[in-house]
């Protein structure tokens, strides 16, 4: 019986001569791109990173130098003391450290959050599915605005007005976050799967650890960097629950360079410190995105 | 080890208004290998995924062994499944893949590692063990969805059709090694297909499903000899067997103006309704004759060893054939006659089936 599979082995790969050699064109054909192709991602990627150099520029410089013509084009050493400058006018330091909690919890709490509840919308049987998964993607057309008040009476009913959870607990999970999560487990997860893991002996909740997050991993980190810039750059709720003693970024920055001429170098200079957290979020997340990670799974 | 017992068991799905299974009764001896066949939409994917538990039972009850297992989830079953698309975890190497049942049920390490090596080394997968499924052929894949089944050593193996996604030769070849490996470790083994070459090469006993009913359930051979209806008559064998309605003369059935012999109790028993009666024979049961059913040969196909002719039967003024399908019959390769021919057909001796031409029932 251990030669149950050597025989198949050869059967296996012998027909596979042939194939090869078409599939390995229609492979370059994939990876590898023609001039043209090149200069366009070139132009592509130039027009998104200047403005975050044009950013570092503009933190280096006077307004008086700003203004000139042309326009300065490379960064000076006063970049530094600038960014010494917005410190001292905002509690930057204080406020990134604030935005990495705030941002880091809703994201966290969105991401399980959606993943669970996607997942039980995608592949549970339950009585209301269709029902509840309508009602919670209804809440996304009801417009912030119109929960502001309310929640700040409850906000300031709880005295919540001021601390990091009165921003971080109204967004632990989002409508948004939820339809994602069914959308792409219902269709990245196989039902197979599931069964399998059902026979093999494993609970739901096990299940949704071992084969479910693992499946779900591409789409959760597509959903993290989301829900991370958007809880990062999040201004209308921020400002209404916090105080510049104890702000987030967005908050802070929109305290800087203030008077009667906006100060144009330290707000940049506040800008680039604020925004380099999320650069190192993208770098960091951006790895988790591999597709193909279904691969295999079912099928030959 | 155990038997299998499926007693008038009942799946109706949801806003379904016909049974996907209807009052299913199946013995599955202890280490039998049964092999579920039949048409495809007939229900033996549901029959075991009912046994399995991932489908509930809507009336009648599942016993393993002695214990009912209606109710009971999938991991009170002490059942392993291998799915038809394999359904290994992705992000699992095959070695994790094997032994993910026993870690959940808490055998020590020590002792997974030692049964997924041991299971590795009978479907020869230890080069493999450290691979995700994404690198291994189908073939491997197939043999790393069987590893974890038997790591598990269940008491009843259900497999539904894990042959499908492989290609003809190494399917061929996988059949006789699943069947040998059964055999070896006795485990009790219900197996679905809807082709009969795999069902009768591989099962101890056959059960033909169609709509949801159980046909006949019999031992390949029986199954063959000794069909219980015309529908089993026409699944079971390859070319099918032919059938044809004519009307009852004395001393058979008459067809294209010929009489073919049918015993006369039989031809009795049968001639119930308005004197027709339903016979069958298999290709390979007829034989060209001086005198016989005449047919007219359509498309002769020769395979070598054997020739298969088509054929339609031939001219009648009387206009008595009430069936009027093709025919198949196998001949010599070497004496087959020519495309446009008319031969004449005489059924050998025990080669004739009888059936009730209302109720497609068998008739002995
Ligand atoms: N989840 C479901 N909901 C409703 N009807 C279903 C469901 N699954 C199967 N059916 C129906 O039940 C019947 C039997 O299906 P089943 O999957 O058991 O067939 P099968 O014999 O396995 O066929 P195949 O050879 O194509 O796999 C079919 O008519 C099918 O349409
Ligand atoms: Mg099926």
């Amino acid at each position: 019986m251990t030669t149950l599979a050597s025989a198949p082995e050869q059967t296996a790969t012998a027909p596979a001569a042939t194939p090869t050699r078409t599939r390995r064109r229609g492979a370059r054909k994939v990876t590898s791109a023609g001039p043209l192709t090149h200069v366009l991602l070139v132009l592509t990627a130039f027009l998104s990173v200047f403005p975050l150099y044009w950013t570092a520029v503009a933190a280096s410089k006077t307004n008086a130098e700003l203004a000139g013509t042309p326009p300065p084009f490379l960064p000076d050493a006063d970049l530094f003391t600038n960014i010494g400058r917005a410190m001292e006018e905002a509690p930057i330091g204080l406020a990134i450290v604030n935005s990495v909690i705030v941002a880091g919890c809703i994201t966290v709490g969105t991401v399980l959050c959606s993943t669970l509840a996607g997942f039980a919308f995608a592949k549970l049987r339950f009585r209301g599915n269709k029902t509840l998964l309508g009602l919670v993607i209804g809440t996304m057309m009801v417009p912030t605005q119109l929960a502001i008040i309310p929640l700040f009476i409850l906000i300031a009913q709880l005295q919540w007005v001021d601390h990091l959870q009165a921003v971080v607990l109204p967004t632990l999970v989002s409508a948004f976050g939820v339809f994602f999560m069914r959308q792409f487990l219902s269709q990245a997860l196989p039902d197979e799967l599931l069964e399998a893991a059902r026979v093999d002996g494993a609970s739901t909740m096990r299940t949704f650890w071992s084969v479910v997050v693992p499946v779900a991993r591409p789409a959760m980190a597509v959903l993290a960097m989301l829900t991370f810039l958007t809880a990062w750059n999040d201004f209308f709720w921020p400002i209404i629950a916090l105080t510049s003693e104890n702000p987030t970024v967005q908050v802070a920055l929109a305290g800087l360079g203030g008077g009667y001429v906006p100060d144009t170098a330290v707000i940049m200079a506040g800008t680039l410190v604020g925004t380099l957290p999320v650069l190192v979020v993208f770098v960091v997340l951006g790895k988790q995105i591999v597709g193909g990670i279904m691969q295999g799974a079912v099928k030959g | 080890m155990a038997t299998v017992t499926f007693d008038s068991a009942t799946r109706i799905y949801p806003k379904s208004d016909r049974p996907a299974v209807d009052g299913l009764d199946l013995q599955i001896g202890d280490g039998e290998f049964l092999v579920l066949v039949g048409p495809s939409g007939c229900g033996k994917s549901t029959s075991l995924r009912m046994l399995a538990g991932l489908e509930e039972i809507d009336a009648g009850s599942i016993r393993i062994g002695d214990r009912d297992v209606t109710d009971a989830p999938p991991k009170d079953r002490d059942i392993a499944m291998v799915f038809q698309n394999y359904a290994l975890y992705p992000h699992m190497t095959v070695e994790q893949n094997m032994g993910f049942a026993l870690k959940i049920a808490g055998v020590p390490k020590s002792e997974i590692a030692t049964r997924v090596a041991e299971a590795a080394k009978i479907l020869d997968l230890e080069d493999y063990l450290g691979r995700r499924p994404k690198a291994l052929s189908g073939g491997q894949r197939q043999r790393v969805a069987m590893g974890r089944a038997i790591v598990r050593s269940p008491q009843v193996f259900l497999m539904d059709e894990p042959l499908s996604n492989l290609d003809a030769k190494l399917r061929v070849q996988t059949r006789t090694q699943i069947a040998a490996l059964q055999r070896r470790l006795g485990v009790t083994t219900v197996y679905v297909t809807h082709d009969q070459v795999e069902a009768m090469t591989m099962g101890d006993r056959v059960a033909v499903l169609k709509d949801g009913l159980l046909q006949q359930c019999d031992t390949p051979g029986t199954l063959y000899e000794r069909p219980a209806n015309t529908f089993v008559a026409g699944f079971i064998g390859s070319p099918a067997m032919n059938v044809i309605t004519g009307p009852v003369v004395d001393g058979g059935v008459r067809l294209a103006g010929a009489v073919l012999p049918v015993p006369r109790e039989r031809l009795l028993r049968a001639a119930g309704d308005g004197g027709r009666v339903t016979v069958g024979f298999r290709p390979e049961a007829v034989e060209l004759a001086p005198e016989g059913v005449p047919v007219v040969v359509n498309v002769v196909e020769q395979l070598g060893s054997d020739a298969f002719l088509y054929a339609t039967l031939g001219a009648s003024d009387d206009g008595d054939v009430l069936h009027t399908a093709d025919l198949v019959v196998r001949t010599e390769p070497r004496s087959a006659p020519a495309v446009g021919e008319t031969v004449h057909l005489r059924v050998r001796e025990g080669g004739l089936h009888v059936f009730d031409p209302v109720s497609q029932q068998r008739i002995d």
